[in-house]
This record gives structure tokens, C-alpha cells and sequence, in this order.
């Protein structure tokens, strides 16, 4: 059963990421105006940030989803939605008007305080998934298990149900 | 501890042997997880390399590539400088929303400068390219320079007007070239000097640093009016009312 939520966890994070990243990646001067408007980072790392976004995200996003060294993965991608819920509370907390840039750049949205809310909400969510994978990363139709085929059976100890269940 | 020697040395080496093929797994497992992050960290070497490259932002503009009846670097202020009322504006050709400001206040503005009540400083920008599928955006802020640059602010003030009186809708193909020399002709410029201007968008490395430099001055959207400096915010019928209101029509 964890198995499976893994699986849902890795698709759900890993797709919300691949489409972020192609969305954000034909527009990298956006991309850097976008992580300025933010206004946390000093000016001499904002371009590189914003050109390595749009990679970072589709990097993890198919690492995800392929369940390739799911761990590991998902300790960036929980890393990065901390960081992503902390720039958008700061923004919020200071009553800047920038649109979150989650999915490539489209201007200041209508009504930012209710989008705010919903792009908190939203990194949330994946945040919770991918907390999960970093506790329970093995999952079913992963490339980690084909990769790793003995993984199982050395981890006896703590998942003898899962290795029963197989 | 045990009593049978023989029986410890068997479980003494079967130990062993799961010892030693754990270890040759380990070690197997490694070498792929090296090997994964290794072609990762390839993959995501090419993709930063692409993203870098594709962004000119802040490269140096060449010879002739800076239009001309600039005020600042990348703005010009359009009025008589005894206007006791400045308004700056960020504004791009593409933005609907800029439309909607136009339409509510841009005629007016055109007369105030013209009556002495107001200055206007233009700042624009062309961050929606993506909103088309031929870059209208900066192709049009190149044109309008091109304007500004041959035909002066006269020029531009009345290509600003054609720009967001046919403004092309989001997601479509935008206006060509062909076009925009149109426009720049009705608005005053000698079309011999324009057109090669447009055609080879001459201006464009200007666009893109002028559009960083709007995200460098803490401007993240448009339209963003300013009145005597003070920010509108981004409700645009608002900021339009206000403008009305200090134009006093």
C-alpha cells in the first residue's frame, strides 16, 4: 500500500515539476526578472538562479517520475518547496504584488493576495509528497527497483511485510 | 562462547560470505549511483549552458543600436519641462491591460502634454513575447524606437496610439513587419529610414536591457503608473482615474 501512495507521491511531484520546468524554459530572462522580483537573493547569483530554475525542476521532475534514485530526489525537491513557501510568505508578508512565476512568467495576477494563498497551498501539497518519498522512497514501478534489485532483501530488517508481499 | 567448533567455523563462514557479497553489492550500487548522478549532472550542465546562452540580457548594445531622443538609458520623458506634474509610466506594446489604461486615460495624457499640465516619462518594455508567435512585443518596442529615434516624440506619441489601437491579441501571430513600417509612416517617419530599422530590429538588444532594467527598478508587471512618483498600483482603472483626476479633465 505505501508502495503505491509512493508511487502517486513521485507522479504528483515529479509531473508538477516537469511542467514548471517546460513551462519556465523557453523564457530564461523571465525566468532571472522573476526570482528578482522576489527580491531575497543578492543581484550577482539572481541570473544564475534564474537559468538553473527551469533545469533543477525538470532534472527532478524526471527523475521522479522514472523513480531514479527516489531518495535523493526527493530531499532536493522538499529543500526547494521549503524554499519556494518561504519566497512566496516573504512576498506576501511584505504586500509585494509579483505573480509567483511557478509555471514561466505572466505579469502581476488579479487579485495576488488569493493567488499567494493558493501557490502556498498548492507547494504545500508537494511539499507533504515529498516528505513522504524521503521516508519511504521505495516505491512500485521505479527504475530504483530494477537498478537496485537486492535493495529488498538486504533492508530485510525494518521491511520484511513489503519483502513478503513481493 | 559456542560448543561445537566445527558447527562456529560453518556459521563463521557463511557470515563471511554474506559479508562479502553485501560488500559487492555495495559496491555495484554505487558504481550506478555514480554513474546516474554523473549523467545528471551532464544533462543539467547542457541545459543551464542552453538557458545562459539564450539570455542576451545586460550584453553590451552595439554601434547604432541605441535609439536616439532617449531622455535616460531607457526611458524618455515627453513634455514641457515646466509641466508641474510628471507621470511615468512602464508600458508594453503587447499588454492588454496597458491597452485598457490607454484607452481610459492615453488621449487625455496626449493633450495634457501637449496643454503644458503634464510630463509623461515612457518607460517601455517588452516582456511578453511569449504572448505571440512571432515576438510582437519587443518586434513592436523596436518599431516604436525606431520612431522615436528617426521621426522623434512627436513620432512616437502618435505610433504609440496606432500600437495600442491595433494591438494584436495574445496568442496570436502578432502584426508583421510589413505592418509596423505602416504604422511608423502614418505616424510620421520617412519610410526609407525606417524600414530597414524594423526589418532588422535593430534595437533589440536595447529591448531586452530596457525590460531588465524595469525588473532592476522593482517594477514587476504592467501597467505601473507613477504620479509625481507615487506609485498607482496595479489596479489600472484606478491608476487611470488618478491620472484623470491630476490632469484635472
Amino acid at each position: 500500500m505505501k508502495q503505491w501512495i509512493g508511487v502517486a507521491a513521485r507522479l504528483i511531484v515529479g509531473l508538477v515539476d516537469l511542467a514548471a520546468g517546460i513551462s519556465k524554459f523557453p523564457d530564461p530572462a523571465g525566468n532571472v526578472r522573476q526570482v528578482r522580483a522576489f527580491d531575497l537573493l543578492p543581484e550577482a547569483v539572481v541570473p544564475a538562479v534564474g537559468h538553473a530554475l527551469p533545469t533543477v525542476e525538470i532534472l527532478i521532475g524526471a527523475l521522479l517520475v522514472l523513480g531514479l534514485l527516489t531518495r535523493a530526489t526527493a530531499v532536493v525537491a522538499t529543500l526547494f518547496f521549503v524554499a519556494f513557501i518561504v519566497g512566496i510568505a516573504a512576498a506576501w508578508a511584505r504586500g509585494m504584488e509579483i505573480n509567483c512565476g511557478c509555471f514561466g512568467s505572466h505579469g502581476v495576477p488579479a487579485d495576488p493576495q488569493r493567488q499567494y494563498a493558493i501557490d502556498i497551498a498548492r507547494d504545500v501539497a508537494l511539499l507533504i509528497c515529498s516528505v513522504w518519498l524521503v521516508a519511504w522512497p521505495r516505491t512500485r514501478l521505479a527504475l530504483d527497483n530494477v537498478l537496485f534489485p537486492h535493495h529488498e532483501r538486504l533492508a530485510d530488517g525494518e521491511g520484511s511485510e513489503e519483502a513478503v508481499e513481493d | 562462547m559456542a560448543k561445537d567448533p566445527k558447527k562456529q567455523s560453518k556459521t563463521e563462514r557463511a557470515q563471511a560470505l554474506l559479508r562479502e557479497q553485501q560488500r559487492r553489492e555495495r559496491m555495484r550500487n554505487l558504481l550506478v549511483v555514480g554513474a546516474v548522478v554523473v549523467a545528471v549532472a551532464i544533462i543539467a550542465g547542457v541545459m543551464f549552458a542552453v538557458q545562459s546562452n539564450k539570455d542576451t540580457t545586460g550584453k553590451a548594445v552595439g554601434a547604432g543600436g541605441t535609439p536616439n531622443n532617449l531622455t535616460g538609458d531607457y526611458n524618455v520623458v515627453i513634455g514641457k519641462s515646466s509641466a508641474p506634474t510628471t507621470i511615468k509610466v512602464y508600458e508594453d506594446l503587447q499588454c492588454p491591460i496597458c491597452d485598457d489604461f490607454e484607452k481610459a486615460a492615453g488621449a487625455q495624457m496626449q493633450q495634457a502634454i501637449a496643454d503644458g499640465k503634464i510630463k509623461v516619462d515612457y518607460h517601455m518594455v517588452a516582456f511578453l513575447d511569449r504572448a505571440s508567435t512571432t515576438q510582437y512585443s519587443s518586434r513592436a518596442l523596436n518599431a516604436a524606437m525606431a520612431v522615436l529615434s528617426t521621426a522623434g516624440t512627436d513620432a512616437f506619441l502618435k505610433f504609440h496610439t496606432i500600437a495600442y489601437d491595433n494591438q494584436p491579441a495574445e496568442g496570436s501571430a502578432g502584426v508583421p513587419d510589413s505592418t509596423l513600417i505602416d504604422w511608423a509612416v502614418q505616424a510620421g517617419a520617412d519610410k526609407t529610414t525606417v524600414t530597414p530599422l524594423i526589418n532588422d530590429n535593430t534595437y533589440h538588444q536595447w529591448v531586452v536591457n530596457a525590460t531588465d532594467q524595469m525588473s532592476k527598478d522593482g517594477v514587476n508587471g504592467t501597467p505601473t503608473i507613477y504620479i509625481d512618483g507615487k506609485d498607482q498600483g496595479t489596479n489600472w482603472s484606478v491608476a487611470a482615474q488618478n491620472v484623470l483626476k491630476a490632469i484635472g479633465s
